[in-house]
């Protein structure tokens, strides 16, 4: 295992930041796998970190295939998290949107100029993910609709889904979105939460990155079987939104199967207790995203369901 | 404050033309507790046949609360001579309403996100979505939207108008009238879709970014100056036929179109950086812009110098910085 500073923010009040590289075997730069870009994704650091853990012993038995590596990167944002801000405080600016990146631009610009830097040459890519707001997904892999997606390659990971998404004009500049554009086949992995750690999703992540680098030669190791993942799109995802604010009383859960018209939630008054709404699904299917934040607005996404 | 939709007729003293003046909720979203997140809307219109629409939309950024004093400065000039008044004015003064009430850029839900890169939004999506959508549906088709931004707290900007590139051509003249000290031309970038005026742009409704200065005590003299302008150009889209200041001739403004029209002036230390308060004026190369300090050993770690003469357009304010941190904005059509 090599250690490498990939970049340095100096700071004036703090410690530098260095942004840490961990690069197993030699040759082609075969993937890169990315952990946290925002200071609350603490889910995506551990995942990150047990994955160091994991090749470190699959180099030392000489699992590291010949004339491949791997790149992980726990972290980029460690200023942010230590001071517990999901955006870069100084200038509150979300990396994520900030690729390509500049490295003649403001800080932010510059960690994913630097990082893009160094991601761009791999084959592969693997970013581990939140999504904007609180809640907890079905692990799935994701991509974007650049016309360069690789759905069927993202099934490698044996997670059940692979979700193809049409992008927003705000997703131009994300890290999957350029990453795409420059040539590497990049996936975005969901590892269940964010701000604290699940085990059993950050098992599955980890068994789903390990299947993949098998799977494409890059490393050698045991590993357990996956499951056959399904293609999925915008179109097969219906968005339950509540029509009331209130506190959020779920009784269903990620991943919980559901038939049409089954309850899923009660958004209550906060004052008096009483229901103001019950939420249901207009499809059966599965519950593949939950809000899980104590309060909803009106117009709140609470559940996505999948219903192919 | 809880406000009833209303609309009212109002005579100045010695005339007889009244203005209709009418509040109405653009959008509304509830809030888990007791509140509505509602996003109003005045609009000033004369009676009879009305000669266009401008809107006037401030406090996207919760940290920007000098379009306030804008908004009020224009309504209470309509309001001094309403009779002049001869097409539609729409203030929306308080886009992100939470945001402005505890003084933070961002929305304040638990989603955190920057209201000026949701748009065009969804009516189908989540709250702020929405919001934006209905936003976004009630300025279509006016003659020209104002977004009013103001120096956040890091930067002092000079006034100017920021234009998208779309529509740069056709508007630059017509921009003189709001008598920026700088206009400059934002490059086509997916990213500025995504804010108030870009997306009025894609949707074919001539839009523009005013950035205003707050830097200055005396935040009266900042605001004249902007109401000022948009009452000349009020003036030249015959809204208004009251007295304004003359217009200045577009070739007096410099207008910065390419990359290579502005100077970046950033700095190489970490620190604290200690502005000298040139925002602007016209600086000479080796002119020193601030300095960056170390508080803990009392040194001096940079002397950030003008690399060439420009006008100073932007500038950092006291706050920290990293290396590459924005110092400054040079307009380099402006020379000593």
């Amino acid at each position: 295992m090599k250690k490498d500073v990939i970049f340095t923010v100096p700071s004036y009040f703090r410690d530098d930041m260095n942004i840490m590289g961990y690069r197993f075997g030699k040759g082609e730069k075969s993937c890169a796998v990315l952990g946290a870009l925002r200071g609350n994704e603490i889910q995506q650091l551990y995942v990150c970190a047990r994955l160091v853990a994991f090749l470190r012993e699959v180099e030392r038995d000489g699992g590291i295939m010949p004339g491949k590596s791997v790149l992980v990167v726990p972290t980029a944002i460690g200023l942010s998290m230590n001071a517990g801000t999901r955006l870069w405080a100084p200038e509150n600016t979300d990396i994520n949107r900030c690729f390509p990146g500049d490295m003649e631009g403001a800080t932010t610009e510059q960690i994913a100029g630097a990082l893009f830097d160094k991601l761009k040459a791999y084959k592969y890519g693997v970013q581990l993910t939140s999504f904007y707001q609180p809640g907890a997904f079905v692990p799935h892999v994701r991509m974007m609709e650049t016309g360069r997606q690789n759905p069927e390659l993202g099934c490698e990971f044996g997670l059940p889904y692979v979700y193809v998404r049409t992008p927003r004009i705000s997703d131009k500049t994300t890290l999957n979105y350029c990453w795409q554009l420059a040539g590497t086949q990049a996936y975005s992995l969901y590892a269940g939460k964010t701000q604290e750690i699940d085990e059993a999703a950050a098992d599955q992540t980890l068994r789903a990155i390990i299947r993949f680098l098998n799977g494409r030669g890059i490393i050698r190791s045991e590993q357990t079987p996956g499951q056959k993942s399904a293609v999925i799109t915008n179109e097969d995802i219906i968005t339950v939104t509540s029509k009331h604010a209130g506190l959020l009383r779920r009784v269903k859960h990620a991943g919980a199967h559901v038939r049409r018209g089954e309850q899923l939630a009660f958004v209550i008054n906060p004052l008096d207790g009483s229901v103001k709404e019950m939420l249901k699904t207009p499809v059966t299917g599965m519950l593949f995203f939950i809000q899980d934040g104590p309060f909803v607005t009106e117009h709140s996404p609470v559940f996505q369901v999948l219903s192919k | 404050m809880n406000r009833e939709s209303c609309i009212s007729l109002f005579e100045s003293e010695g005339f007889d033309l009244p203005v209709l003046k009418e509040i109405a909720a653009v959008a509304s979203v509830m809030m888990p507790i007791g509140e509505n997140w509602t996003v109003s809307r005045c609009r000033y219109s004369p009676e009879g046949e009305t000669k266009g629409r401008l809107c006037i939309a401030t406090g996207i950024h919760g940290d920007e609360r000098m379009g306030q004093l804008v908004a009020y400065e224009v309504a209470q000039r309509i309001m001094r001579e309403p009779e002049h008044l001869q097409g539609i004015v729409d203030l929306y003064p308080m886009l992100n309403a939470i945001g402005l009430d505890v003084g933070q850029r961002m929305v304040p839900t638990s989603t955190m996100l920057d209201m000026n890169r949701v748009f065009p939004g969804n009516p189908d999506g989540t709250a702020l979505e929405s919001i934006c959508h209905a936003v976004l549906e009630d300025m279509k088709g006016a003659d020209l939207v104002l977004d009013i931004h103001t120096s956040s707290q890091i930067t002092s900007e000079l006034y100017g108008v920021r234009l998208h590139e779309r529509h740069a051509e056709e508007m630059i003249p017509g921009c003189a009238a709001l008598c920026p000290r700088v206009m400059w031309v934002l490059p086509d970038k997916p990213v500025h879709s995504a804010s108030l005026t870009g997306a009025l742009s894609m949707a074919g409704t001539k839009a523009v970014v005013l950035m205003v200065d707050e830097r200055r005590l005396r935040v009266q003299t900042v605001v004249c100056e902007v109401v000022d302008g948009i009452f000349c150009k009020m003036k030249e889209m015959g809204l208004w036929s009251g007295e304004t200041k003359a217009a200045p001739a577009q070739e007096s403004i410099p207008c910065m179109w390419e990359a290579t029209d502005i100077c970046r002036v950033t700095c190489r230390h970490p620190g604290v950086y200690v502005p000298r308060e040139l925002n602007g004026t016209v600086v000479r190369e080796g002119d020193v812009l601030g300095t960056i300090i170390d508080a803990l050993e009392g040194e001096t770690l940079e002397t950030v110098v003008a690399p060439e003469s420009g006008l100073v357009f932007t500038e950092r304010r006291y706050s920290a910085v990293y290396p590459g941190t924005l110092i400054a904005r040079l307009c380099r059509k402006e020379r000593a």
